[in-house]
């Protein structure tokens, strides 16, 4: 990488298109970057910026291995799969909850039976359950969680709750929420101190901007 | 059953040649530096009992750490660094030896990392400890040190960044915060907006505490070169941590007039490892490596941990694998290198064969012995491992060995 480059991971899919909006307002030009095809590696034309297209967690170990000096990506991420790097700013969109769900109507924390808890979110779901001293079983679903307790396969789900739709229409309801997640700027540790100045303007650039 | 007896574990290695050039001369370089200034080595066993790691002061978290039993059930660990092995020495072996003492230690070290994450599970740590010394000649000393061991790197862009830890814990106890674990991640990731939340969530808005939430949550961003002590001189004013900011300066002013200026700079939200070091801290990055490769700082606690009386101890400890790496990928290291001479002697002058190897050698020239059973595969040997010159030694053909260049 140029000394002068800074690349920048972005979450492919919706952050990726909000995130091209907020370079549209700083006054990039995100040609590129919305007539990408295939190209998984992409230039912000008159500027030193680099932009590569990542699926969430990669976004993670590319940053942690300075490979890119910045990622956008959702909270929910970095709080699932954590990682050494900084995070600097909330860029704001992307804002949904972590909930605890299940059939409506039922009381979760009844009997002193262990749950068994479905998600696509191991670990926060195990330090969830860990801060209130409770065992559980997690079961691990890669598609629609909702399914579990439908299924009877589990007592709730911890998943990304945005507006509730999914839930109501399939009877199930929030009991609790979790932590609230949105889509955050991280920066690799060396980048941000061997690359400082050009780092905190275009931070503050998208800070300013959000 | 499936056997493993083709692979090496997740987070090993085996090096091979030119690896293992960069590895021997990223630590040599470094035992160089360390024994001109003075420093001694010492050795410690891979096996360590699980308690000397296992200790409030002590922060190595039981997943970090391969553990084992030793005969009597009794639990190990292989040692996840060589500090408090070196803490439990001077607390026992050198209790009553000539203090200020200086040591390095270069071995390996083991962690028990996420997997997947590119991680070494084994690497080799050297690093220095200076224990009992005058606290501002030490921290000057393993200082300015540590920023030439970063030279030695030779890579074109370095930085050492000294930080101080008094002051995260002096806001702490200025603000009753309990939950210590939660700030400090925030902190060391550089997240305001979530410290921002936090404090918002769980300090009381008093206004003799408002001054110091506000430099709490200021603390992230303040790093960078000198600017940084003007912003922090303005904001620490007339509060308790505006004594230890004057020192640091100080020290930060002096390294700065032994380096190049624009290699050192500071990070007042270095909060690593918050209960095992005690005043100052310090890392070292250089350019082609994503995470620092230096980390050091004082730990005046640690040895009085082990049942010695305290004392004030300073050190670091270098990444030399993640040096040798920066080293070959930038192609500064040595490549691995054959013989100059490959020797090949006819059935039945083996025996002339070997002393004309051993002739070569003791006039400084490097020979190798061929073990190939003619003389075709003995060239075509030389000619895949490049080695230039084959002398062959054939009597029943000429008395003296003849030189072959290929």
């Amino acid at each position: 990488m140029d000394k002068k480059t800074i690349r920048i991971a972005l979450t492919k899919g919706r952050l990726e298109k909000d995130t091209v909006n907020l370079f549209d307002k700083i006054g990039y030009d995100v040609s590129q970057l919305r007539d990408k095809g295939r190209r998984l590696i992409l230039d912000i034309p008159g500027s030193n910026i680099e932009v590569v297209l990542a699926k969430a967690a990669d976004v993670l170990t590319y940053v942690e291995h300075g490979v890119c000096d910045l990622g956008v990506v959702g909270k929910d991420t970095i709080d699932e799969h954590g990682g050494r790097f900084f995070e600097v700013c909330d860029l704001g969109f992307g804002r949904c909850r972590f909930a605890l769900a299940g059939k409506v109507g039922n009381n979760f924390y009844e009997g002193c039976g262990v749950k068994t808890i479905a998600t696509k979110y191991p670990n926060i779901t195990r330090r969830f359950f860990e801060s209130k001293a409770m065992d559980v079983d997690i079961v691990k679903i890669e598609g629609s969680v909702e399914l579990a307790p439908l299924l009877e396969l589990s007592d709730g789900i911890v998943d990304i709750v945005e507006t509730g739709t999914t839930l109501k229409e399939n009877g199930l309801e929030v009991y609790e929420y979790v932590s609230p997640i949105s889509a955050r700027v991280i920066v690799n540790p060396v980048s941000m101190k061997l690359k400082k100045n050009s780092i905190e303007e275009l931070v503050n650039k998208m800070e300013s901007n959000i | 059953m499936k056997s493993y007896d083709l692979i090496t574990p997740e987070g090993t290695r085996d090096l091979l040649f030119d690896e293992c050039v960069a590895r021997k001369e990223a630590e040599d370089k470094l035992r160089a530096v360390f024994t001109a200034h003075g420093y001694s080595e010492v050795i410690t066993p891979a096996l360590e009992f699980y308690d000397v790691f296992n200790n409030k002061t002590r922060s190595f978290r039981q997943e970090d750490m391969y553990k084992l039993t030793d005969g009597k059930g009794r639990l190990m660990v292989m040692r996840p660094d060589s500090t408090m092995p070196i803490a439990r020495i001077v607390a026992t072996r050198l209790r009553d030896g000539v203090f200020p003492l200086k040591l390095f230690c270069s071995q390996n070290i083991y962690r028990c990392n996420p997997k997947m994450a590119g991680r070494d599970d084994e690497f080799m740590q050297s690093g220095v400890e200076i224990i009992g010394g005058d606290e501002k000649r030490s921290d000057l000393e393993a200082l300015s040190l540590a920023a030439q061991v970063l030279n030695s790197c030779s890579s074109d862009d370095v930085r050492l960044e000294i930080g101080d830890n008094t002051f995260y814990k002096l806001l702490l106890e200025k603000l009753d915060i309990d939950d210590e674990e939660t700030v400090r991640s925030l902190i060391e990731s550089k997240n305001t907006p979530d410290l921002t939340q936090f404090i918002k969530d769980n300090v009381d808005n008093a206004p003799e505490k408002r001054r110091y939430s506000e430099i709490l949550l200021q603390l992230p961003d303040l790093f960078g070169g000198a600017e940084v002590f003007d912003k922090a001189e303005k904001l620490f004013a007339g509060t308790a941590l505006s004594d230890r900011l004057t020192e640091l300066k100080e020290t930060f002013d002096a390294l700065r007039k032994l380096e190049a200026e624009d290699k050192i700079t500071v990070d007042l939200g270095l909060v690593n490892k918050a209960e095992y070091y005690t005043g100052i801290v310090f890392r070292g990055y250089i350019e082609e490596y994503g995470q620092a490769v230096l980390s050091g700082g004082r730990y005046d606690t640690l040895i009085g941990s082990f049942g010695a009386d305290d004392m004030p101890a300073v050190g670091f400890a270098v990444n030399v694998n993640a040096i040798a790496s920066a080293n070959l990928r930038s192609n500064r290291s040595t490549k691995a290198r054959h013989a100059e001479v490959l020797v090949f002697a006819a059935d039945d002058d083996l025996i002339d064969g070997i002393s004309h190897c051993t002739k070569l050698i003791s006039k400084g020239i490097s020979a190798e012995f061929s073990t190939c059973p003619t003389l075709e595969a003995a060239m075509e040997y030389a000619k895949a491992n490049k080695i230039s010159k084959i002398d062959i030694i054939d009597k029943e053909k000429n008395e003296q060995p003849v030189t072959m260049t290929l």
